[in-house]
């Protein structure tokens, strides 16, 4: 078998079941956590909490005006690394060829000169978003090797999937397996560090807002 | 038939035709030719077409029967010669451009010389 | 035939002068990638070439390798190279069989000894001794031994005898084994594909013959004037590819406008063959042109590497049933902490 073959075969079954197997573990885990009981009553109804929390989730993505001089730069430079993932992965002809082989859905793909461009900013904001992790005395003194580790493992496939698409420096063989491989290194981290705010967030900001939304200081 | 026109590169014309200009300056200068394998290159039957155009029809035509048919035409430059190789079959086994005082394959051997001096005492008998 | 005469002398005697012999040289050095230049000097070689002896062995095969080289006889001079080249030895094609064809092989074998080029086709079975396949009450990895050991060099053509092919594909019941993995010490060619492209099997030899060395291998093996580039690299669909234009199935829009293959499972960008160039039948066509994607016959364990219908982008499923096996154990893990948790904080 070769490497390509592996990674086409066994490793992503592997890869898949791990993370599937590890986020189910972590999110069931967190929600199942006993909560603290609440002594006062709630403001609002459940329906409301709800409908409040699953707003959260959306208007959480802007951030308030008050901040925006303070945290330009690291708002900034994040949301063009998730935006630029978002529109490689979603919009890349071979993503949604992937993701139509194991579901079934399809939709149009973006121009592969466009995602070719989004990927080279999405390239540089990371490296970017690595040098202010490192040099930045606040954030360094609470990065670990989680966090460093996390951004290798994203950083790799992005950088493969471009050697790859431009068929350079080594054969698409090569960039093709390193890139599956890559992805697949991901999948298995993926729930069992900080990369799992993919997942995460989303639950958080809910949260969050319910919680908020009980005391009747939803915004 | 799909229309594979859009794969004409003149780019690529032109590079070629530069290269003959090459080949030629050395035949005149050093008399040192070459050929140029177009089958080697990746070339569009487009592209193929659009040189041969370029190069045009000089004052020779010659064809060759051996192991198959081959045509070879000098150009409207000469000592550019445009050579078409085919097999028994009719199947185009090379394709070249050649750049030389008189392509190499047209000269006769002095072994195929040699065979046919032993060959003439026949033929004159047969005369008679 | 003399078997002192030279491909020169022997051609000129069926009426085929240097010329003939010249221009099948401009047309190998095309083959072969190499420069023009170097046409004569080729033609040169060959009519001072004396006979080569080939023996050829069949193992564990489907006989389409042997069909393909045998069927690709234009009525050339190629034709007339092979006929002097011409096999000592192949029992499909030799009149002699049984006791006759023993004899034959052996005395090939002695009298060209170290200077025969063997030539293999289909897989060698090892398991339990090697009893899958037999000739004559011995087994094919007898036979490979003994007879690579006086070779000059080993061909192995086709993918079953360069890398295990068919019969090496999972379970691979009878321990089938190309030759390179039961041969060492001596010079290897291997010549995959399932069949090869003929004009190949023709190169190595012509190369072998008129410079007296085999040509230039890439890391598996495979001669590089052939095997150098992927079908992608040359393949005549590779601007719709370059353009994103795909065929989504095979007979709608796309498919009928020849356009690229990749999403039908083609799987030409990590496949070395010269079939979209040189292309199969004389150039008539090849899969691509035909409408279905390449398979990558010319790789090892191709047979094994998915289904010839998932594109590179895709690979194989865990399943449906895997996958909720992993989400009740990871819920289950998930219940667990999350008790131990509350357990601990009472």
């Amino acid at each position: 078998m070769t490497l390509l073959d592996f990674a086409r075969g066994p490793g992503l079954q592997g890869a898949w079941l791990i993370m599937v197997a590890g986020t189910a573990w972590r999110v069931s885990g967190i929600l199942l956590l006993r909560q603290r009981s609440h002594l006062a009553a709630p403001r609002i109804g459940f329906a409301g909490r709800v409908r409040v929390g699953l707003a959260t989730v959306f208007t959480r993505f802007v951030p308030r005006r008050t901040f925006w001089p303070r945290i330009a730069v690291s708002v900034g430079l994040s949301s063009t690394f998730h935006l630029g993932l978002a529109v490689i992965v979603l919009g890349g002809a071979p993503h949604i060829l992937l993701i139509h082989q194991f579901f079934w859905l399809t939709w149009p793909n973006l121009p592969k000169g466009l995602v070719a461009i989004v990927s080279g900013v999405t390239l540089a904001s990371m490296i970017a978003l690595l040098f202010r992790r490192i040099y930045h005395p606040v954030l360094r003194l609470l990065s670990k090797a989680d966090d460093y580790l996390s951004w290798l493992l994203v950083f790799l496939p992005v950088l493969t999937g471009i050697l790859l698409s431009g068929e350079t420096i080594a054969s698409y063989s090569t960039w093709l397996t390193m890139h599956i491989l890559s992805v697949e290194l991901m999948m298995v981290w993926l729930p069992f560090g900080k990369l799992l705010h993919v997942k995460l967030a989303f639950f958080g900001r809910a949260a969050m807002g319910m919680n908020f939304a009980r005391k009747g200081a939803a915004t | 038939m799909t229309d594979f026109s859009f794969l004409a590169d003149d780019s690529l014309v032109d590079a070629l035709l530069m290269e003959v200009a090459g080949l030629l300056r050395g035949l005149i200068d050093r008399d040192e030719g070459g050929s140029i394998d177009l089958r080697g290159l990746p070339l569009s039957p487009s592209c193929i077409e659009t040189l041969d155009r370029c190069l045009g029809q000089g004052e020779i035509s010659v064809v060759l029967d051996a192991a198959g048919r081959s045509e070879i035409r000098e150009t409207s430059l000469p000592g550019v010669w445009w050579t078409k190789h085919a097999d028994g079959a009719g199947r185009v086994v090379a394709l070249l451009i050649e750049v030389a005082v008189t392509p190499g394959i047209l000269r006769a051997d002095v072994e195929d010389m040699k065979r046919g001096l032993d060959r003439l005492p026949t033929l004159v008998k047969v005369a008679r | 035939m003399d078997p002192t005469a030279t491909l020169g002398e022997v051609l000129g005697r069926r009426g085929f002068g240097r010329r003939s012999l010249l221009k099948f040289a401009i047309a190998m050095t095309s083959s072969l990638a190499l420069p023009p230049a170097l046409a004569p000097v080729m033609a040169a070689n060959l009519a001072k070439a004396k006979r080569r002896s080939v023996i050829w062995l069949s193992f564990q095969e489907c006989t389409g390798c042997l069909e393909t080289l045998l069927r690709s006889s234009s009525p050339s001079i190629e034709a007339l190279i092979f006929d002097f080249i011409s096999l000592d030895y192949q029992e499909s094609l030799m009149a002699a069989a049984g006791a006759d064809a023993e004899r034959t092989l052996r005395e090939a074998v002695s009298a060209n000894k170290g200077e025969y080029l063997l030539a293999i086709d289909g897989s060698i079975p090892v398991k339990d001794g090697g009893v899958y396949s037999m000739t004559g009450g011995r087994s094919n990895l007898g036979m490979l031994t003994e007879i690579a050991a006086d070779a000059k060099a080993v061909l192995a053509i086709g993918t079953c005898a360069a890398y295990g092919g068919i019969p090496k594909a999972y379970p691979n019941p009878t321990g089938a084994a190309g030759v390179e993995d039961l041969i060492s010490g001596k010079p290897i060619v291997n010549i995959p594909g399932c069949p090869p492209l003929p004009e190949v099997l023709s190169g190595v030899l012509v190369h072998f013959i008129s410079f007296g060395r085999l040509p230039e291998l890439d890391e598996l093996r495979r001669p590089l004037a052939y095997f150098g580039t992927t079908i992608h690299d040359q393949c005549y669909r590779r601007p719709f590819y370059d353009q994103g234009k795909f065929a989504k199935s095979f007979d709608d829009d796309g498919a009928r406008q020849g356009w690229c293959l990749f999403e039908l499972g083609c799987k030409g960008p990590v496949t070395h063959n010269a079939c979209a160039s040189l292309k199969w039948n004389g150039g008539t066509s090849f899969p691509i042109q035909s409408g279905h994607g390449c398979i990558g016959c010319s790789e090892p364990d191709f047979w094994d590497a998915g289904s010839f219908y998932t594109s590179l982008a895709g690979g194989s499923s865990a399943g449906w049933r895997n996958t909720g096996i992993a989400l009740g154990v990871g819920v289950a893990g998930g219940l667990a902490a999350a008790l131990s948790g509350r357990r601990k904080s009472t």
